[in-house]
Order: structure tokens, then sequence, then C-alpha cells
């Protein structure tokens, strides 16, 4: 068991926005060891894509963090943005969701690769351009040298998201997030991008959270899932436990996630069992349990205290007062 | 030996791959077609000025001759300048003479070529000399001011900016003068000529180039100050360059001020026709000799082709102004130059 | 088999005052900014207004064309003339008065009249696009092309200055501006998918423009119009400065500064002062459009 690369420990970010306070993440704790594949799984404005920009401390400036979080034993937040230049890009990077726009369109595609590597390195322009035509074959696009010079939008969606791999890894960062990396993708793209992903995590020995809202990519893809809702994470396990023949799942938003998934062996003509309502709204938190508005099996404890996230399984962590029974509903 | 005559054609002195790739890109072809369609502007623009001149009551014979001459000589110089014949007689005897490069004679018997000639060149210095000065200074100043949304240099450019928007160029002239030629004596209160020397012509020309380009560099500096910030907080390239590590100046300046160039450039091209109202009557504040100053008196006297002459000249320069900008965006933007993706 | 439940509202009982991580003092801070931003200039045009509009019918105040010479350039704070006479004896506040009267006058006017025409214009070229839109577009780009000021002073030269010829004139420069904004406007609006649902519904065009693209173009308008306003407001009195707006000895702001430019070096006061009006008011303009916009979102 290697020592854990990232560790995060009751992470909380808020926003003020036109006069009004917005919690985005409420109390979030895990941690990353290298070599492990890291899946944190919830609708939009959960609060995952926050948490992560709060640790490579990407948030505007006066957002409010509190908490710990720690890359190799060295507590980040907290640190000036200065200091956090250092490890941003060279030790942890991100890639992001839409490459379209993540790429600087006016901006040769090589020389944004270069540019990471020599934010973090000395080296002369020359030196940056072979490297970066080296990252670019490491993401296995042909003809890398002329793919240099060329701009972003002269590339297709898939090879804009390699580009996006080349400019993460530029350094060889030790942990790897990529923020719905897939999503913007079709499907087989998908696969591959993923794919490549993982080889390059098994390469370079990097650990990797993926940030998504597919549960599907989840279970094919991740050692470890965590699910947030509303800002806090409400179930925590490795991918086996939750997934597949024998799968666990406890508390009753993932288990209302995995129903609402169609499958091929379902009958025809069957209402969908999704989950209706919204996710609420960060600035005017429910009291008690988030998920309780819209969860059949609410009980009044359940609207009036909030569940804590406690193991009650080895390995397998939930915050519910009346968690399903063995993976079935109940 | 064909293509190396094609090119030449082309490309003129940048005749090398470039050149070719803008020649048969969409560029040269939207470039044309916009001088094409400045055609009936120009035309539009000098012809309703042709009609607004005629239908207005016309003494210009009376002008030149007193207001003693009897009305049979009035008649009679009518009749030598061509004033009695109906307007668009006149206006096509105009057209064809302007192209054939003869913009006619003045009331005064000056040729309108000459007048032009001596006068517009200072016009465009000053000119030249607001915008450069205005837009150095609006790239620095919103530079500064963005990198710090609300910090105090942001504030203060913000202030200062309004304030430019908001002071009438004649009124602020006239503090300029206040201040800095009468109580300083830095300058000199009216110009009369521009001097021959580069410091002679800083001079004469400061005070009104300042009064010029405070208000375009209020323009300017709110613009791009909007668009850095705006590139700053939305779009996700910043995020990716600050995720790469990317000291924030240099994320403002490699990412963000070079995005924000085509909306700054094409903004310049667009106002470029709006200044006619301002250089005039700064002109006339400072007394610099320009087509201005030119413009007035030709309006007093009713000066037709003079007025003709000035009107489309500046009518030329909005036209060239928008070309200017739309140019800029189809040679500099990559999008436009390399065409679409080509995977 | 799941039954779907009910849409749960959230409308349940305040919750408890969460421990707040952000501090109210910034919260607070940040509303107050706001509500300033639009108040204060709300507040100080409605103030000159008054002054301008209200005040004179309800204190007689001195003629601001003709004065005794007998009190030439009296000082501010005389008794009779709360901001002295110039160098003719004419009351400066009144000038200050019957000018601003004629600049709201003039501007409103021209306003109103590029707004209508121009908007009308500019709305069915956005919509209905095709040639109308090419014909259209081409006129604006001629009026714009036009050089404005050329315009008025050739109108007030031949047709005699008035105030009524300045709202012409300008009028033409009006016109194509609210033009192109409202076009502009208009395309984005064609463009989002629930107009697309509206046309596909078999609304007719007429009703479609008027229920849908002008409730939402309007809030660009508005403060479109009252940057174009203080625009307006200074262009007039370019004109007056030239001498070919108001006829002289009608008062202005603009008449005012050419006058004081000849004492320009003796007592600065007599241009400082309108030009200080003139400034103040543009910028309350400019400053409660900018309020607007950020309170409306307006692009």
């Amino acid at each position: 068991m290697s020592e854990a690369l990232l560790e995060v420990a009751d992470l909380r970010v808020a926003f003020a926005t036109a006069g009004r306070e917005v919690r985005a993440v409420d109390g979030v704790s895990f941690s990353v060891r290298p070599g492990v594949t890291l899946a944190i799984i919830g609708e939009s404005g959960s609060g995952k894509t926050v948490s992560c920009r709060a640790i490579m401390g990407l948030l505007p400036e006066g957002t409010i963090i509190s908490g710990s979080a720690r890359l190799r034993g060295r507590e980040l937040l907290g640190l000036s943005d200065s200091e956090l230049r250092r490890h941003r890009g060279s030790e942890m990077a991100m890639v992001f969701q839409d490459p379209a726009r993540s790429l600087n369109p006016t901006m040769r595609v090589g020389v944004q690769i270069a540019e990471a590597i020599r934010t973090h390195r000395k080296v002369s322009k020359r030196e940056a351009q072979a490297q970066s035509i080296e990252l670019l074959r490491l993401v296995r696009i042909p003809a890398a040298e002329r793919r240099f010079h060329e701009y972003p939008h002269q590339l297709s969606g898939g090879m804009r998201q390699r580009v996006m791999i080349a400019i993460a890894l530029a350094c060889r960062p030790r942990l790897l997030i990529a923020d719905e990396a897939t999503t913007a993708l079709d499907v087989t793209t998908q696969a591959q991008i993923m794919e490549l992903m993982l080889e390059l995590q098994q390469e370079l020995d990097m650990a990797l959270i993926m940030i998504s809202h597919d549960l599907g990519l989840a279970a094919s893809y991740a050692d470890e899932v965590i699910v947030m809702y509303a800002g806090k994470v409400v179930e925590q396990a490795p991918a086996g436990r939750l997934f597949g023949a024998g799968g666990a799942v406890r508390m009753r938003y993932t288990r209302a996630l995995l129903d609402a998934i169609p499958h091929l062996e379902r009958p025809a003509h069957t209402l969908l069992p999704v989950v209706s309502g919204r996710p609420p709204d960060p600035s005017a938190l429910p009291p008690g349990c988030s998920f309780a508005p819209r969860c059949q099996y609410a009980a009044d404890d359940c609207r009036t205290k909030a569940p804590v996230l406690a193991e009650h399984a080895p390995g397998h962590s939930w915050a519910c007062w009346h968690p399903c029974e063995n993976g079935g509903t109940a | 030996m064909a293509l190396v005559q094609q090119i030449q054609l082309q490309g003129g002195s940048g005749a090398r791959g470039s050149a070719r790739r803008i020649a048969g890109s969409p560029a040269l072809r939207l470039v044309g077609r916009r001088l094409l369609a400045a055609i009936p502007v120009l035309i539009g623009v000098t012809f309703l000025t042709f009609v607004v001149m005629s239908a207005l009551p016309n003494n210009t014979a009376q002008a030149i001759l007193g207001l003693n001459a009897s009305p049979s000589a009035v008649a009679a110089l009518n009749h030598t300048l061509g004033l009695d014949q109906p307007f668009w007689q006149r206006y096509w005897h105009w057209l064809v003479n302007v192209l054939h490069g003869n913009l006619g004679t003045t009331v005064n018997g000056s040729s309108v070529n000459s007048e032009l000639a001596t006068h517009l060149p200072v016009t465009l210095e000053l000119l030249a000399y607001s915008l450069v000065v205005s837009l150095l200074l609006a790239i620095i100043v919103a530079v500064l001011a963005a990198r710090r949304p609300n910090g105090v240099v942001d504030r203060l450019s913000l202030t200062v900016s309004m304030i430019g928007l908001s002071a009438a160029p004649y009124a602020f002239a006239f503090l300029l003068i206040v201040v800095f030629a009468v109580k300083l004596n830095w300058f000199p209160v009216i110009s009369g000529s521009l001097g021959s020397t580069p410091l002679s012509f800083l001079k004469a020309t400061t005070l009104p180039a300042c009064a010029i380009g405070f208000p375009l560099f209020a323009v300017y500096t709110r613009l791009l100050r909007a668009d850095l910030v705006e590139q700053m907080q939305r779009e996700d390239y910043i995020v990716t360059a600050k995720a790469k590590g990317v000291p924030p100046w240099q994320v403002l300046i490699r990412h963000a001020l070079r995005n924000s160039m085509f909306t700054l450039i094409t903004v310049v091209g667009l106002n470029l026709g709006t200044l006619i109202g301002a250089v005039a009557i700064i002109e006339t504040i400072f007394t610099v000799p320009g087509i201005g100053q030119d413009l007035l008196n030709g309006i007093q006297n009713h000066d037709v082709p003079l007025i003709e002459g000035i009107v489309l000249v500046f009518a030329l320069m909005t036209v060239l102004g928008n070309l200017l900008a739309d140019l800029m965006y189809a040679v500099l933007d990559p999008r436009i130059r390399y065409g679409s993706s080509n995977s | 088999m799941a039954v779907p439940i009910p849409d749960a509202t959230l409308a349940t009982p305040t919750p408890p005052p969460l421990p707040s991580l952000v501090s109210s003092r910034r919260l607070r801070t940040q509303r107050l900014g706001r509500a300033l931003r639009l108040w204060v200039p709300a507040g100080f045009l409605i103030l000159v207004l008054a002054m301008c509009f209200l005040w004179p019918m309800v204190y007689t105040l001195p003629s601001p064309t003709n004065g005794n010479i007998v009190n030439a350039s009296l000082p501010p704070f005389s008794p009779g003339h709360w901001l002295g006479t110039d160098q003719v004896g004419v009351d400066i506040f009144s000038q200050i008065v019957y000018g601003g009267r004629v600049a709201f006058e003039v501007s409103v006017a021209t306003t109103v009249i590029g707004m209508v025409i121009g908007c009308a214009l500019g709305v069915l070229a956005g919509y209905f696009g095709g040639w109308v839109d090419a014909v259209i577009s081409r006129v604006l780009d001629i009026l714009i092309a036009f050089p404005a000021l050329v315009l008025a002073l050739v109108i007030a030269e031949g047709l005699g200055p008035s105030e009524f010829h300045v709202i012409l004139a300008l009028a033409v420069f009006s016109i194509p501006a609210f033009g192109r904004v409202s076009r502009g406007a208009t395309l984005v609006v064609r463009g989002l998918p629930y107009m697309t649902a509206a046309r596909l519904s078999g609304t007719r065009g007429w009703r479609i423009i008027v229920r849908h693209v002008l409730p939402n173009i309007m809030p660009g308008i508005v403060t479109f119009s009252l940057l174009g306003i203080g625009v307006v407001i200074i262009l007039e009195g370019a004109l007056d400065f030239l001498g070919y707006g108001i006829p002289p000895p009608g008062a202005s702001w603009g008449a005012m500064i050419a006058n004081g430019q000849q004492v320009l070096t003796a007592q600065p006061e007599y241009v400082l002062i309108p030009s200080i009006f003139l400034l103040i008011t543009v910028v309350a303009l400019n400053m409660l459009g900018d309020a607007l916009r950020e309170r409306w979102g307006v692009q």
C-alpha cells in the first residue's frame, strides 16, 4: 500500500454572488494513491468540479475555502498563488471538458504545449518544441511535427482532447484530474481517450481522478468511487462493491441514479424511474438530508438531522438514515 | 514562369506561401466584396450631401459679390458657376470630375485638390497622433486594470474613462488650454502653423491631440478592459493556462490581450468616421490649419465643391475604417486565415 | 416499480442559519454599491430636470437672454444672481437653467425619434432578413457614413438656426445608430430556440415581433438610449458652440462656452460652469445606463 498522494479533509467552498452566499462544497474528504483511479460522480451542481478546482487553486478570487488538501504531505490550501503555481501543471494537472473552448483559438497547438513546459523548466524554445512533439506522439497523434504548427480549429474533437492531455502531462505530473474529460466527445472517441488516459496512468504511475456524471464510465474504469450530492459526499466505496453483480449500493441517491440507467433487459414501455425534482439551491440548503425532498423513503429524521458520512462496512461509507438493504430497493 | 507571375500579381513583396494562401482564401474575396459594397455608400453619401445643399436656399453668388450686388450680376455669376443647373446635372458633372481626379474649384477660385493637399496631411497627422497615443495608453491602462478587477487601478481607470466618455471635446479643450497653456505655459495657446521641426509639431499638436484623444482613450480603455476581464473570468482557455501554472501577467498578456486585439482594432476602424465632428471643432479652437477649418469656412460660404470634397474624404475614411476592421479579422484570425478543420 | 413522486418543492420552512463562511459585511457592501450606482445618478438627473423645468415655474429667474450691462461680471453669490453674471450682464444661473431645458428637449426629442424610426427599421431588417435587410442596411450604412455635424451645420446655415432644425439634423444621426443596435439585438433574439418554436406554432410575424422580439430587445434599447441622450447633448452643445444651434441670444450651454472663450484667461468660470454642468449631466446619464445594464443583464 503506497502512501496517499492526495489527502483531502473537510473541504468547504463558498462564494458570494449578487449578495447571496452559495455553498458549493460542504465538508468533503477523500484520498488518492498513486496508480489508483478515483471517480467522483454527481449531478451538475453537486460540487465535484468545484472541489477539484479548489485543490488546484483555480477558483476565482474572493472564494472562501476551508479545510485541508495535502499533496504528498504538503498543504495546498492557504498557499499563495505564486507558491501554488509551482505545483500546478507540474505535479498536479487537469484536463477539462470542452477541448474546443479550452484551447486558445489564436495560438498554435504546439506553442500551447510548449508553454506548459517552459513555465516550469528552463529550456530553450527549440528544446521545448522537441519535447512538445514527443508529447504529441505520446498521446498518439499522428504526424506530430505537422500538428505542432496547427491551430485548434484544424483538429478534430478527439485530437484536441489528446492535445489537452499532452499539455497536462507536459511535466510528468503525479496527479491527473480529468474533469468530465470525455463528456463532449462521441462514444467511440470517449473510449479511446479513456483508454489512453489509463495507459498513460500506468506508464507514469500517476493517480487519476475522473470527474463525471456518467456512472457507466465509473463502473468501467474506476477503482474507487465517490458519489457527491449538494456539496457533500454521500457514498464512498471501491467500484467493485458498488457496481456489477452483488453490488451493494446503500445510499438512496446512488440507488436512484443506478435505477435511472436504462437497461436492455427492462420490459418495454415501462416508465423509467427517474429522480424527479432538482438538486437544491446551494444558497438555500434544506435542513437535514439534502436529498430528502426528492427521496421516496425519506422519513422525519431525514428532514431534520443531516446524516453523517460513516464507514458502516469495511471500505464502504455512506450517509443515509435509511439505506437500501443489500443493493435491492427496499 | 506562370506561377512566379501569379505570385507576383497576388503577393507583391510578400510573395511567399502566405501570399498564395491569402489570395486564394476567403479573405481577399471578402475584401473585394466589401470594396464593391463601399462604392454605393460613397455615392450615396456624396449624393445626399448634394441634395441637401441644393434643397437649401442658396446664395453663394450673393455671398461672393456682397450684399449690394445687383440681381443681374448675381444671376450672371450663378450662371458662370453653373449654379443654376438642376442638381442632378451638377452632381453628375462633379462625379465625372472626381473620377478623373479633379475635385473642382472652391468659391474662392482655388482648386479643391490643392486645398486638400495642403490641409489634409495636417489633419491626418493630428488624427494619427491622437489615435496612436490613445491606443497605447488604453492598452496599458486596460491591462493594469484587468489584472485586478475592482482594484485601485481598475476603479480609477473606470472613473477617468467615464469622464472621458462624458466630457464634451470642446469643453475639455478649454480645460487643457487653461491648465497647460495659460497657467503652466507648456504649450502655445494657438498653433497657427505646425512648424518644421518634430518638436514644434509636437508642441503645436499635443493639446489638440489630447482633446481628440481623451474620449477615444476612454472608449478603448473601457472596451478593452471589459473584454479582458470577460475573458479572464469566462473563457475556458484561460483556466487551462492557469492550470498549466502560467503566471497571471503572462496569462493576461499572452492569452487574453492577444484575443482582445481583434475587438479593439475593429472598434478603432469603425470609429474613424465619427471623428470628423470632433476634429472640426478642435481644429477651430486651436486654429490648427487642417481640413476641419476648411469645412467650417466652406459651410459658411456655401462652397459646395469644397464641402463635397471634404465629405468625400471623410466618407472614404469611414469606409476604409470599416474595411480595415474586417480585413484585420480576415488576416489575423487564424480561424479565417486557415479555413475550417482538416483532420 | 417506483411511483413518480410529486415534484417536491423547495418550500421547506426556512432552515436555521448555517455557520457562515462568507462575511456578511462583504455581501452587504456589494448590494449597497449596486444600489448606489443606480440611484445616485438617477437622483441627480431628477434634480437637474426639476431645476431646469420646474424651478422657473416656482421662482422667477432673471432673464437668460437680456442683461443689463450695468450688472456685468458680477461674481457668484451676488444678491439676485446666484452664480453671478457674464460679461454683458446676463444672469449665469438662468442661462444654465434655460440652456438645460434646451439641451434636454433637443436630446430627448432626437433620441425618441431615433428610437421609434430606427428601431422600426432595425427590427424589420433583423427579423425579415433577405432583401429587406439588404436595403435597410444599405440605407443605414449611408446615413452612418454621413458626417452628422456637417449635415447639421449645412441645414442651420441654409434654413437658419433653430431648435427644430437642430433636432431634425441630429435625428438623421440618431436613427441609424438605433437601427444598427436594434437590428443586432433582433438577430440575437431571432436565433433563440423558442423563437423557432413560436414561428412553428403558427404565430404570425407581427405578433412575434410585438410579443417576443420587442420585450427582449427593450432593455438593451433603453440603456442605449440613455447613452444616446448624453451623446446628443454634447452634439447639441457643439452646434451651439459653433453658432449653428440655438440662435443667439437664446441661452444654451454651448453658447455660454463660446462666449466665455473670449475671457478664458481672466475669468475661466464662464467656460467652466457650463462645462461642469454638461459634464456631470452626461456622466449621470452614462452611469445610469451602466447601472441599468448591470441590473437587467444586457450585453
